[in-house]
């Protein structure tokens, strides 16, 4: 270690005391020396089966564990009241003995004299309640003008009995980009390059986090006079102005159009509702009403009854799968607001073919595991590492970690039935004892104990303080129409985790609650901004931007979208046993489907989240199956190739591209293919091939 | 009812893909991989040293196979840990494995059996990832699987796909076992779908000339150039979507590659050989791929989740000698025998393993959970000493007493086998050097 940890003295002026008097209490002063040194990371003395005999909680997470095997174990060598030096904690951390780990801890650092002065002083534990309650790191959002530029954190540590402590030194500091933001070990933050990175911060168990931003551009881009469509505008084109990146113009008709329609319905516009939108004048009204029209479409309620089904995993099989989509379905059409139906999910007992939302209860056997999806799905929350030890990077305790998973303690099913048993507990790993039920980083009243626990678990989760609920499904539903999460991943949202944009995260999961959950809201909001309504080209510096939003960001389409819209391009259906011709593949209810080419595609298996790279398709194989394969190839015939026949040339490219684009051809484009249309032998071939070549196409893959 | 999906990120490595400002390295126009070539001339890549190994296929037994009934067998145990099958010698003077791998036990001359892999992460998902990257999984990236470290290493330009996933039964399995990490995804698996005698796609569809099928081809090419504006600076999806694209044309542009998925090119008596069981089919097509140029071959076998009725199901399942054991038994013997018959086993090395042993003693249905502490693996070919065993685990195959080898030792002295050096720095997506294997040393019994 060159750079030993220099403990500032001011730190522990309320505690450091001459030995035989008031020592420094172990948990929220001894402790942090000795993780700030790495001595109870994860690679040394912190993993589960300790190192050469030493074992330390993961970064110090089990204090009271962790001063026992400091003072009892070994027979006491590791610490020696009557001659500090010679403790092994010491000797060895200093490097005066064999140490495998080096030396962590400086002779002369403040460090070791803390250690050594906690020694003399009979290395008690100190008040048993004290702990850390919350720390604060300062500033939480700087702006470096360029690279090569500073910042020095300070972090504050809050106590349980009311006092503070400056641990900017003792704290653990992360970047999450190092190729943006460098930062040293005493929260000394460097810009290396440009862009937003944040920064984590640790100490004792609890968790805080900053932002640094370091603008793209060297100069303000001009920005054009743009009246904000809405509030998200505001939020966007505010950071954008920050960072120095200029925004995109607005996409086209045919641009908004189509990415409209298959963000919104998973389909593509009919060619003869493209050619009336592009036949009127541009105007923000026209784009509105395309908004709401799709909004109240049948389409969209199939699209989203398969979207929500992705999230809430619903890959079951036969009259089980058939009762669950039919009910989630219901819930879509009559706009059942989205905290009714969590509740009614996290709550629903019953038979499984009769009671459809009973089936989400089907996940998992275990409380814990059971609970893992909850967390994950509704809080956006990953809580598993608490399972074992309290949470690295965020705030979960075992504790939390197993009162939360109590409240499905009693969750039983069998024999195609869910049940709530009489009895059932969670213990705690630790004491082996009951745990009683509580919200993660809430409270809630303790369920009576003949009720359903779950119930009062819903209340929690879907009140409306309880802004984590409608933040985790905002952002889900932001990332869908953006092609990223302000946070990302969405499924890990933590303190250290930030949002791109914290503000316009709170004002959208705001305004979701406030418009009592209404999935349609919430996407009229956002579609019907500038922001969303930009083109996908970009402009200057912003073709290096993936998080400002200066321009829209195409996304693949997913594997059920694309085969409907080769299906709806071509004419030609595709049929899914078991269920009513013309069926679509975003209609189907569950993946147990057999579909050998959405499995190619790389379907959604629902087994677990799926980030739209999930499953085994995708890839060279995906390619292969759509030069080669029968998704596109088996519907070249047949369909809209039949009525192509008879046209002239030139109206079969205008029509194909308008099918498949959602565009007119470019007069270069248009005497391409006219040419080759007119020059073929065999005209209906060469047909055949310019559709093949358009479903192929890299701008047919992409919703931009 | 629902099916139980894979635990739900059960992961202190609630692990995705690290939020990167792209830089825009894919960002190029056309269908070219020299850009993803041209990242690694940017990382300063060392070339491949020479070792005797230049592929390797990974038979993957997914779900964990249990060290105690295979290979780590306990006679002298309490009947509560002992495995009820009996242990048999085999060519290895002192060496026993267990009596359903008896054509293994005529090959393990050419095996190097670790009994001491240990590690502390108990679920699939992790533990397989661990295993497959040499890195514990954690959130802050996403590190690249073996196969796809060796792809980037030996790089495009053949025919062959560098890096093959022969799938298992039923969907999903542990699709992380072909990611790609902070790597691009050209580097990933190609994955041959569900029938290993049967891959599709590599043969025009019907009616469509090899002519008609390359007018096509050049159309679409055309077709892309005219759209070279659209979707810029998307984060990488459409780099790699046009990789796929000029991997997918120049395997189809060699008879010689598409021979090689053909599995019906092997006489009956070959496939008879490697068993009518999937994995049989799957170490056969991976045979031929080896044989053929990929470098990297994964061919993942289901069903070593032994929770219940250890004894019968590993052996009979279904009826007598329709279990896990005999299959995998005839196949990997074959597997061995074949490639050393053709001269091939010296240069491909052979690896065995899951994500994790399983517990010593038995639990009330007679089957064995999770255990990650100990566990083994079997590795073959590739300049490997056969004939030996490495480490050992206790009276009850609870944890290793001698020699632990965690997954990061194992993943770099593979990878060093392989000719990539595990300390050389690769690039993430945002710029950031990142080494291969930041902790584990090479097993130096191997060679």
């Amino acid at each position: 270690m060159r750079h030993p940890a220099v403990i500032a003295l001011a730190l522990f002026v309320h505690s450091f005391l001459p030995a035989g008097l008031e020592a420094a209490p172990f948990r929220t002063s001894i402790l942090p020396i000795l993780t700030k040194a790495g001595c109870n990371a994860g690679a040394c003395h912190g993993a589960a089966t300790g190192q050469g005999g030493f074992r330390l909680s993961l970064l110090g997470y089990d204090p009271v564990q962790d001063h026992e095997n400091l003072t009892r174990e070994l027979g006491g060598r590791r610490i020696d009241v009557t001659q500090p030096e010679a403790s092994l904690i010491l000797r060895k951390a200093s490097g005066q003995v064999e140490h495998e780990g080096g030396r962590k801890l400086r002779r002369d650092s403040r460090g070791y004299d803390l250690l050594k002065a906690w020694i003399a002083a009979g290395a008690p534990y100190g008040s048993p309640d004290l702990q850390v309650a919350r720390i604060d790191v300062e500033p939480d959002d700087t702006l470096l003008e360029g690279t090569n530029r500073t910042v020095a954190l300070r972090t504050k540590a809050f106590l349980s009995d009311g006092t503070s402590q400056d641990v900017t030194e003792i704290a653990l500091y992360t970047s999450n980009d190092d190729a943006i933001a460098e930062v040293s070990k005493t929260g000394l933050v460097t810009s290396v390059g440009r862009g937003l990175a944040s920064i984590m911060v640790r100490h004792s168990g609890q968790v805080a986090a900053a932002r640094v931003a370091v603008p793209l551009g060297e100069s303000l881009a001009p920005t054009p006079e743009w009246t904000p469509l809405s509030f998200i505008d505001k939020h966007l084109f505010a950071e954008l102005a920050r960072m120095r990146v200029p925004a995109s113009p607005m996409s086209g008709d045919a641009e908004f159009l189509r990415r409209a329609h298959l963000d919104l319905t998973g389909l593509l516009p009919r060619p003869e509702v493209a050619r009336s939108f592009l036949s009127s004048p541009p105007s923000v009204a026209k784009r509105l009403s395309v908004i709401n029209e799709l909004v109240d479409s049948e389409s969209f309620i199939d699209f989203w009854t398969m979207k929500l089904a992705d999230l809430f995993l619903l890959n079951g099989k036969s009259e089980p799968a058939d009762a669950y989509y039919s009910w989630l379905r219901g819930q879509v059409a009559s706009r059942v607001p989205y905290d009714q139906l969590v509740r009614a999910l996290l709550t629903a007992k019953g038979e499984l073919t009769k009671v459809g939302p009973a089936n989400f209860s089907t996940l998992a056997n275990d409380p814990r595991d059971f609970s893992e999806h909850v967390a994950r799905m509704f809080l956006g929350s990953q809580v598993a590492c608490a399972r074992c030890h309290a949470h690295p990077s965020d705030r979960w305790t075992q504790e939390d970690y197993h009162q939360f998973a109590a409240y499905f303690a009693r969750l039983r099913h069998e024999d195609g039935l869910v049940q709530i048993a009489a009895r059932g507990e969670v213990d705690h790993p630790k004491t082996g004892k009951p745990v009683s039920p509580k919200p993660l980083g809430g409270s809630a009243a303790i369920p009576d104990p003949a009720a359903d626990r779950r119930a009062a678990l819903a209340e929690w989760m879907i009140s409306p303080d309880n802004s984590r609920f409608s933040s985790a499904f905002v952002n889900r539903v932001w990332k869908h129409l953006f092609g990223r999460g302000l946070v990302e991943p969405v499924d890990d949202m933590r303190p250290t985790n930030p949002p791109t944009h914290p503000e316009l995260l709170e004002a959208l999961a705001a305004d979701f609650s406030k418009h009592r959950y209404d999935l349609r809201h919430l996407i009229r909001e956002i579609v019907s901004s500038r922001a969303y309504q930009l083109t996908s080209a970009t402009r200057g510096v912003n073709r290096w931007d993936d998080r400002l939003y200066s321009h829209a960001y195409a996304k693949e389409l997913p594997a059920a979208v694309f085969a409907d819209a080769v299906a709806q391009v071509t004419g030609v259906p595709d049929t899914f046993e078991g269920y009513p011709a013309g069926t679509r593949a975003v209609q189907l209810f569950t993946p147990a489907t057999i579909s050998p080419e959405l499995d190619v595609l790389g379907r959604c298996l629902r087994k677990g989240p799926c980030d739209g790279s999930a499953g085994g398709g995708g890839g060279l194989a995906r390619a292969l199956h759509l030069i080669n394969g029968s998704t596109i190839n088996d519907k070249l015939t047949g369909g809209i190739m039949e009525s192509l026949r008879d046209l002239p040339s030139g109206d079969v490219v205008e029509e194909l591209y308008c099918r498949a684009l959602t565009r007119p051809p470019r007069p270069e484009e248009y005497d391409e293919w006219k040419g080759v249309l007119d020059q073929a032998p065999e005209r209906f071939e060469a047909a055949q091939d310019l559709l093949w070549t358009l479903l192929n196409s890299r701008e047919f893959g992409m919703n931009h | 009812m629902n099916t139980l999906p894979s635990s739900p990120l059960r992961r202190c490595d609630g692990v995705s893909r690290r939020d990167f400002l792209h830089l825009g390295v894919l960002a190029s126009f056309g269908w070219s991989v020299r850009d993803l070539l041209g990242l690694q001339a940017a990382a300063g890549v060392i070339p491949a040293t020479r070792s005797a190994a230049t592929s390797c296929i990974l038979i993957w037994l997914d779900g964990g196979p249990s060290h105690l009934d295979m290979f780590d067998l306990k006679p002298d145990a309490p009947s509560e840990v002992r495995s009820q099958f009996k242990a048999i010698p085999t060519d290895v003077a002192g060496l026993h494995i267990c009596e359903h791998l008896p054509r293994t036990a005529a090959v393990m001359k050419e095996v190097a059996l670790i009994r001491s892999l240990t590690h502390e992460l108990g679920n699939h998902d992790t533990g397989a990832r661990f295993l497959l990257t040499g890195h514990r999984p954690t959130p802050a990236l996403e590190h690249p699987s073996l196969g796809s470290l060796v792809a980037h290493a030996r790089g495009f330009g053949a025919a062959m796909p560098p890096y093959v996933a022969i799938p298992g039964d039923g969907v999903g399995g542990n699709s992380g076992a072909a990611k790609s990490g902070y790597l691009p995804r050209a580097f990933s698996a190609f994955n041959v779908g569900s029938d290993p005698s049967r891959v599709n796609g590599l043969q025009s569809p019907e009616g469509v000339s090899f002519a008609r099928s390359d007018l096509r081809r050049d159309m679409l090419k055309k077709m892309d150039s005219f759209t070279r504006g659209v979707e810029q600076g998307s984060g990488g999806s459409r780099g790699d979507r046009d990789a796929f694209y000029e991997q997918a044309y120049r395997l189809l542009a060699s008879p010689e590659a598409k021979a090689a998925f053909d599995l019906s090119r092997e006489k009956p008596e070959v496939r008879q050989r490697y068993g009518s069981a999937r994995i049989g089919a799957g170490c056969l097509l991976a045979r031929r791929l080896v044989e053929a140029g990929s470098r990297f071959v994964t061919v993942v076998d289901t069903g070593w989740d032994t929770h219940q009725q250890i004894f019968k199901e590993l052996p009979d399942s279904r009826f007598a000698g329709s279990g896990k054991l005999p299959s995998l038994d005839r196949a990997y013997a074959a597997l061995i025998t074949d490639l050393r018959e053709r001269g091939l086993l010296d240069s491909t090395l052979v690896v065995l393993m899951g994500e994790f042993g399983r517990t010593p003693k038995l639990n009330a249905f007679g089957g064995r959970d999770h255990w990650p502490r100990a566990g083994s693996v079997c590795l073959a070919g590739g300049g490997v000493k056969g004939g030996q065993v490495i480490g050992a685990t206790d009276s009850y195959g609870e944890v290793p007493v001698d020699r632990p080898i965690g997954p990061p030792d194992l993943a770099f002295s593979l990878l060093k086998l392989l000719g990539v050096d595990p300390s050389r720095e690769l690039l993430t997506p945002s710029g950031r050097p990142m080494k291969i294997m930041s902790e584990g040393s090479f097993i130096a019994e191997l060679i």
